[in-house]
């Protein structure tokens, strides 16, 4: 046997038994659609409305709940830190006057989301009650879901998260993108999130969260009699994050 | 060359056993790594026992043992990606198994084998 | 025609010297990727504003020199062109290198790479261009396996079948990459040209290597090389780079006139660093210079120049490679239509993106890695042709004359073409 048949025989062999393997875990593995296409219309559908007339400038006290209840990073360094929830002072003109406004900046939690759609992996996807997830333990980092996301609602974790001030939440290791989760912990629980608590018990309760499918519920009542708008709504990715007064 | 020829061949068989060991490598080298850990094996108790009130766990000591991580891997889909969430979840496991160092890490570490959970989770 | 493939010896000093060097390369490559593991990305240039950086643009770049072997199966599997067979088997070998260095790129710049080996294949989204391309990528490794067995077996029917599959796969494989970006939602990103424009860049620069490998080598090595072959490809080149610019055309043309995107093109084309790259780099060096000496009859028709111009060819592309990412990153997106942030807490507006050491010494790892399995195979496997002529009046004259410089005499060797005649 010369070593031409011997490269052969071993190359194939573990060839053989490695796609074998392969092909078994592929087969058993599970293949769910990314988008959450095709789920019950009668379900809860969370949506959230900031009502801008009422949010102060200079209160941070949603932004400081967050960043307590969910372990996101600060590390001191614009280029580094995580923002789930950021607030922006923004300029338009009134006539020819300039009129700022101090705007809340989240994840959206589309109902098509672009990054769900962009995921290789199906660890960004659409919860059954519209929620847009991310399951860190099945993301590989490849930020592909950062360049899809219009609104640049998501951030990466590029270094270890130091800090870690609540304990009965996890914290993310470096390497894996996150934004907001509408606390879904907690409203799984049947608890309001956390920015919508620090809100309304120090803030000026600007932040809402509710069932949108729901007609009574506070948010549909608003949307209802407001004019709402919602981020880029010409890109047809539904954002469920409603701004009054923008 | 036939296959006859192959089979007979030493080399053929040497070929196969290669591949078959870089196969397996990973296996054999947390069976080597638990022999070399054997005295840890030899300390009794192995796992202390830190909550003696609670004698009983949600499932089987035998079954814990062997498929803790089938039922961590469960409880973790059905939260994260359902929202289901119960009175079992990770958090919940250090109300009994209050340490880190007495429980997990005694045969995690014998076996060479590191969970990815601590990263992020918090356990004392 | 027969023609016999060889093996090199490799014990010249020029060629241990150049496989040391690669070896050093992967290995400062495999020590920053580690570093990059244990510590986290941060260290790299990328941020939170522009996640994607240097190892992207190389992946990129390294998947559109692959397409070298799309261009000589493409002439010899399809079109039947059996002069180019000599150099099949070069072409698909570094083709397959190629693809896999730029699945080492993708690969050495993820964020959890203990992951990718489970999680993309039991988790699969079809909608995502992520998951499609390293589909395409491996299927094309594959391919290319099985085109060197049918190549290194000599088994003609197999040969021809294999090649235009490849040939296909190939478009799908660039197409496929350029849709990554093209299909994006960027504002510099999204254009369904970009994939036609990434089949045209590939090719330019894939036939750009090849010409400067085949020169190369050949003449390192003394054998006998018809100039007629490369000037061929050279012409090609040129009709390549033609394309590829006016693909440039079109697009920034596009961007420039649409009043939506008109901004957007103005920072692309006059708006930093990437500009410089894109009109000094890529339009000069990489498209300009090498089309004058391509089309310009005098130096078209001569080896030297030839390879001079793909020298450029390549080095240019890569910056047309930067110059698709990047910009279209750190250009912002336009969340509060109508107003101006001037206050945030994270960078919004121009976003600033420098390339650190540790995506350097990445980037010439994979670089190192490619060209050590090159020079490796060239030694190991029969890679390189004795001779690549066109078997007519003048290739064979020409031949003659090569072995009478080599002290061989026409009596000795006749060549049986020549005899048949």
């Amino acid at each position: 046997m010369d070593r031409r048949d011997f490269m052969k025989l071993a190359g194939g062999t573990i060839l053989v038994i490695s796609s074998g393997t392969y092909a078994f875990q592929f087969l058993t593995g599970s293949i769910r659609s990314a988008t959450g296409e095709g789920i019950d219309p009668n379900a809860v559908r969370w949506g959230m409305v900031i009502d801008l007339t009422k949010c102060q400038e200079g209160c941070t006290a949603c932004l400081d709940a967050c960043r307590q209840e969910n372990n996101v990073a600060l590390h001191g360094d614009p280029k580094l830190d995580v923002h789930w929830i950021r607030k922006v002072k923004a300029e338009s003109m009134i006539g020819n006057e300039v009129q700022e406004k101090s705007i809340l900046l989240l994840c959206n939690h589309c109902d098509k989301p672009p990054c769900a759609q962009v995921c290789p992996v199906q660890a960004t996807y659409r919860r059954h009650d519209g929620i847009v997830i991310v399951d860190h333990h099945r993301c590989i980092g490849c930020r592909y879901c950062m360049i899809a996301c219009p609104y640049n609602a998501r951030q990466f974790n590029l270094k270890d998260n130091e800090h870690w001030a609540n304990k009965e939440r996890p914290k993310r290791s470096h390497g894996v993108a996150e934004a907001c989760t509408l606390c879904a912990h907690r409203l799984d629980v049947g608890k309001p999130p956390a920015c919508v608590e620090a809100c309304q018990n120090v803030g000026a309760g600007a932040i809402m969260v509710g069932n949108l499918n729901d007609a009574n519920s506070e948010v549909s009542q608003i949307i209802s009699r407001y004019a709402t708008k919602r981020l880029r709504e010409e890109l047809g990715t539904e954002p469920k994050v409603h701004y009054v007064g923008l | 060359m036939s296959f006859k020829n192959v089979i007979q061949s030493r080399m053929s068989l040497i070929a196969v056993l290669i591949a078959v060991l870089i196969i397996v490598y990973p296996l054999g080298y947390s069976v080597a790594d638990y022999i070399s850990a054997g005295n840890a094996a030899g300390e009794k108790p192995f796992l202390e026992r830190t909550a003696p009130e609670i004698t009983q766990c949600v499932e089987d000591t035998i079954y814990m043992r062997y498929h803790h991580w089938e039922l961590l891997h469960a409880i973790r889909e059905d939260v994260v990606r359902y929202g289901k969430r119960s009175e079992v979840s990770l958090n919940n496991c250090r109300s009994c198994h209050t340490s880190r160092e007495k429980f997990c890490n005694k045969c995690h570490d014998a076996v060479s084998m590191k969970p990815d959970c601590f990263g992020c989770h918090y356990y004392p | 025609m027969d023609i016999t493939f060889e093996k090199i010896k490799g014990d010249s000093v020029a060629y241990k010297t150049a496989m040391i060097i690669f070896a050093l390369f992967a290995i400062a490559g495999a020590v920053s990727t580690w570093i990059v593991i244990q510590k986290g990305l941060w260290i790299t240039g990328m941020n939170n504003r522009v996640p994607w950086g240097l190892q992207i643009v190389m992946a990129v770049y390294y998947i559109g020199l692959s397409a070298g072997s799309l261009v000589i199966s493409g002439l010899y599997g399809v079109f039947g062109k059996q002069e180019y067979k000599p150099f099949a088997r070069i072409a698909v070998w570094i083709a397959m290198l190629f693809l896999i260095a730029g699945l080492l790129s993708i690969l050495t710049d993820q964020g959890r790479m203990d992951r990718v080996f489970v999680q993309p294949f039991v988790h699969f989204n079809l909608q995502s261009m992520f998951s499609i391309n390293p589909i395409l990528y491996s299927g094309h490794i594959l391919i290319c396996i099985i085109y060197l067995w049918a190549l290194f077996t000599e088994r003609k029917k197999l040969t021809t079948v294999i090649a235009t599959l490849a040939f296909g796969w190939a478009f799908c494989v660039h197409s496929g990459t350029g849709a990554i970006f093209g299909f994006g939602a960027r504002m510099l990103y999204e254009s369904p040209l970009l994939p036609a424009s990434f089949v045209a860049a590939a090719m330019a620069s894939g036939t750009a290597l090849m010409i400067l490998l085949i020169v190369g080598l050949f003449k390192i090595t003394k054998r006998c090389l018809d100039d007629r072959l490369v000037l061929w490809l050279g012409q090609f080149l040129a009709v390549c780079i033609l394309v590829v610019v006016y693909f440039l055309f079109i697009e920034n043309a596009y961007r420039a006139y649409v009043v939506e995107l008109r901004q957007a093109a103005m920072y692309y084309l006059f708006g930093g660093l990437h500009s410089i790259f894109f009109w000094g780099g890529l339009i000069f060096l990489g498209l300009v210079v090498p089309m004058f000496i391509l089309f310009r009859k005098k130096t078209g028709q001569s080896i030297k120049w030839i390879v001079i111009a793909s020298g450029m060819v390549v080095f240019g592309i890569l910056f047309e490679r930067y110059v698709i990412v990047l910009p279209g990153l750190t250009y912002p997106q336009e969340i509060l239509p109508g107003m101006h942030i001037t206050q945030s807490m994270i960078q919004e507006g121009i976003a600033a993106y420098n390339i650190s050491l540790a995506e350097i010494l990445q980037a010439l790892g994979v670089f190192g890695v490619v060209g050590f399995l090159f020079l490796w195979g060239l030694r190991f496997f029969k890679l390189l042709p004795t001779e690549a002529i066109i078997y007519d009046q003048i290739g064979l004259i020409k031949r003659i004359e090569y072995l009478r410089q080599k002290g061989i005499h026409i009596e000795d060797k006749k060549p049986r073409a020549l005899a048949a005649r």
